[in-house]
């Protein structure tokens, strides 16, 4: 565009007219830029770690399972045959952060009580090493790995059936076959979620114990469960299901992303308030030089000259406030990263409960990229849209005479 | 080119009974090298006249013409670009945009033209020499007086070489001595490079120098003197 350098240098000028309140402008504008890039960070880093405590003590980040096994009217059979092995899954590199578990519904019985539970086999030094289950054994010890028939029951479980450390409790399902499944189990540790409900309703015993008293083959599983929280495309597996947490959590899926486009909303409450406060001195600003404006035109300047070097005055100090917010909010999420701060300096020093799981994470900031140009985005719309009235104002009083 | 009014009327509709005639039968025409005054007293309708030439608000009746075509044909922004390519502006408190230096000020209509830089560097050391601010280029408008400020006003509205130059009050701000030069200006400018010029002024001292003095009472130009002629 021909004369485009003195038209840059004309809407440049004109921001340094009243150094004190571009300033001002800028420095809003800026900080709360940088706010909401923080802000979203935050959130996105805060869920994703509460969601990484909470999926890496049980549930996994996705399973492996028969195309059925998650089926809505297999959930109504007693017990759940769907049943697969390695040799189903083509591709080996996805064994590697996972681990087998075998999972049935069983009778837990005491010397005088009994409860229906669901009865999960692990691959215990797999599981020792991905999920962080193993901690949550707050009186005894997790799972031998060398070693069977152990079981490690809820507290509450143990509690009600009333078995303690070292009694034995008859585990009673059905086998693989049709016929009655029972076998006696050592209680080597109680586990405590911290949650509640959870902790009457789980036992865990080794996969090979599990497989035995199922009558299934060694090789023979329910799930693999993923770990990997960097892998986020689900892999495809012909003849076999890959459900992610979100499908198997839908309810928890749910609330993160509730609370991500709830801080998007905030966000966007944000600019348009600080858009407000922009288009009103934007509007001071363009009719004190309304006088101005007129000789512009008088003189010979059209429209569309007058707009663009006003387009381009407020995408100047935009773009400056932009760049200044990116930057503060990289600082002050780079400062989180490095010093991360505990969850429960936002619920007031209570823990998270999640699926019926206590879960303290340290929050670590971290830069999600997709901010850095969708933040932006959003405040050139709502600059054009702050610009658009005290445009036409300006347009329609600078036409006239002498 | 001739830039004509003939039979212009400028109503102003106060209320649904109430006209006013800004401009009432007025005819007139500017020839190549015309140094005319409107004359009156405040509120006569000088200014309005000069608002109709300059296109800035089109008569109620009558026609405005440049060079035989008709200007209230074009639509506001072709009226826009008319006055940046055949007219220069001055007006009583300047107008010079404070954020410019006074080459900038002249540079402004020479860029929304599209001259080159050269052309434009030419035209505006032309137009400062003229009005003896060479060295004055540099400055902002708040760093010169009000006779400088003036001076930079017609540098910026002659820099174009503009067919006709229309000035409203151009004196009035300015004290005696510094109006008299600028005045002097005027004629030089109009002698030497047979510049148009249109002045709306009750300046005794400009009339005194016009060739033509039309005088304008109740939006009507009551009568025309030539002189100097």
């Amino acid at each position: 565009m021909k004369g485009f350098k003195f038209l840059l240098k004309f809407s440049y000028r004109n921001l340094l007219r009243a150094p004190k309140r571009t300033l001002i402008l800028i420095l809003s504008l800026s900080i709360g830029t940088g706010f909401i890039i923080w802000d979203l960070n935050f959130a996105n880093s805060g869920s994703k770690e509460v969601m990484k405590e909470f999926l890496n003590q049980y549930a996994g980040e996705y399973h492996i399972t028969h195309k059925d096994y998650y089926r809505e009217d297999n959930k109504k059979e007693f017990n759940n045959f769907k049943i697969i092995s390695d040799s189903e899954i083509p591709d080996k590199s996805l064994l590697t952060f996972t681990t087998r578990r075998v999972t049935a519904p069983v009778f837990v019985s005491g010397e005088k009580k009994t409860l229906g539970v669901l009865l999960t086999g692990l691959e215990t030094e797999k599981e020792i090493k991905l999920s962080t289950l193993s901690k949550a054994v707050t009186v005894g010890r997790f799972l031998n790995p060398n070693s069977d028939k152990e079981i490690v029951l809820g507290k509450k479980l143990a509690h009600r059936i009333e078995v303690k450390l070292g009694d034995e409790v008859a585990v009673i399902g059905q086998a693989l076959d049709g016929s009655v499944a029972n076998e006696l189990m050592t209680v080597v540790g109680l586990i405590d979620f911290g949650g509640g409900d959870l902790e009457e309703s789980l036992a865990f015993t080794q996969i090979k114990s599990a497989q035995e008293l199922l009558v299934m083959g060694p090789d023979q599983y329910h799930q693999r469960v993923d770990f990997n929280m960097k892998d986020e495309t689900l892999p495809q597996i012909k003849g076999l299901a890959v459900t992610i947490w979100t499908d198997l959590l839908p309810e928890i899926g749910v609330s993160v992303r509730f609370v991500d486009n709830f801080t998007w909303l905030v966000s966007i409450v944000i600019v348009l308030v600080i858009s407000l406060g922009l288009s009103n001195s934007l509007m001071i600003t363009f009719l004190e030089r309304e006088q101005e404006f007129q000789t512009l035109n008088i003189i010979g300047a059209k429209t569309i000259w007058v707009t663009v070097s006003l387009l381009i005055e407020v995408f100047l100090l935009g773009t400056i406030a932009i760049l200044l917010g990116l930057l503060l909010g990289q600082i002050s999420t780079n400062y989180f990263y490095h010093y991360p701060f505990n969850i429960q300096f936002f619920t007031g020093g209570k823990p998270i409960i999640m699926g019926g799981m206590i879960i303290q994470p340290l929050v670590r900031i971290y830069p999600v990229l997709e901010y850095y140009w969708k933040v932006p985005v959003m405040i050139y719309i709502f600059l054009t849209m702050t610009m658009i009235y005290p445009l036409i104002r300006v347009i329609r009083r600078s036409k006239n005479a002498i | 080119m001739q830039f004509e009014l003939i039979h212009v009327d400028k109503i102003y509709q106060v209320s649904e009974e109430n006209k006013v005639f800004g401009a009432k039968d007025v005819n007139l025409k500017i020839g190549t090298g015309d140094f005319m005054a409107l004359v009156g007293p405040s509120g006569s309708g000088k200014t309005t006249i000069l608002n109709l030439i300059a296109g800035l608000i089109l008569p109620t009746n009558g026609s405005l013409k440049h060079g035989g075509s008709d200007i209230t044909a074009l639509s506001l922004e072709e009226r826009t670009k008319h006055r940046l390519d055949f007219m220069g502006f001055i007006f009583q408190d300047y107008q010079l945009l404070p954020i410019l230096t006074a080459y900038e000020n002249i540079e402004f209509p020479l860029q929304l033209k599209g001259f080159s830089k050269k052309e434009i560097d030419e035209r505006v050391h032309w137009a400062l020499s003229q009005v003896g601010l060479e060295k004055m280029g540099n400055r902002f408008p708040k760093q010169l007086s009000g006779g400088q400020q003036q001076r930079v006003s017609i540098a910026r509205a002659i820099a174009g070489r503009p067919e006709l130059v229309l000035a409203d009050e151009p004196t009035a701000n300015l004290d005696s001595k510094t109006a008299q030069e600028i005045i002097e200006l005027f004629k030089k400018l109009n002698q030497e490079f047979k510049l148009t010029f249109i002045f709306s002024t009750h300046d005794q001292r400009l009339i005194d120098q016009v060739n033509t003095v039309m005088y304008v009472k109740d939006g009507q130009i009551s009568e025309t003197r030539n002189h100097h002629a």
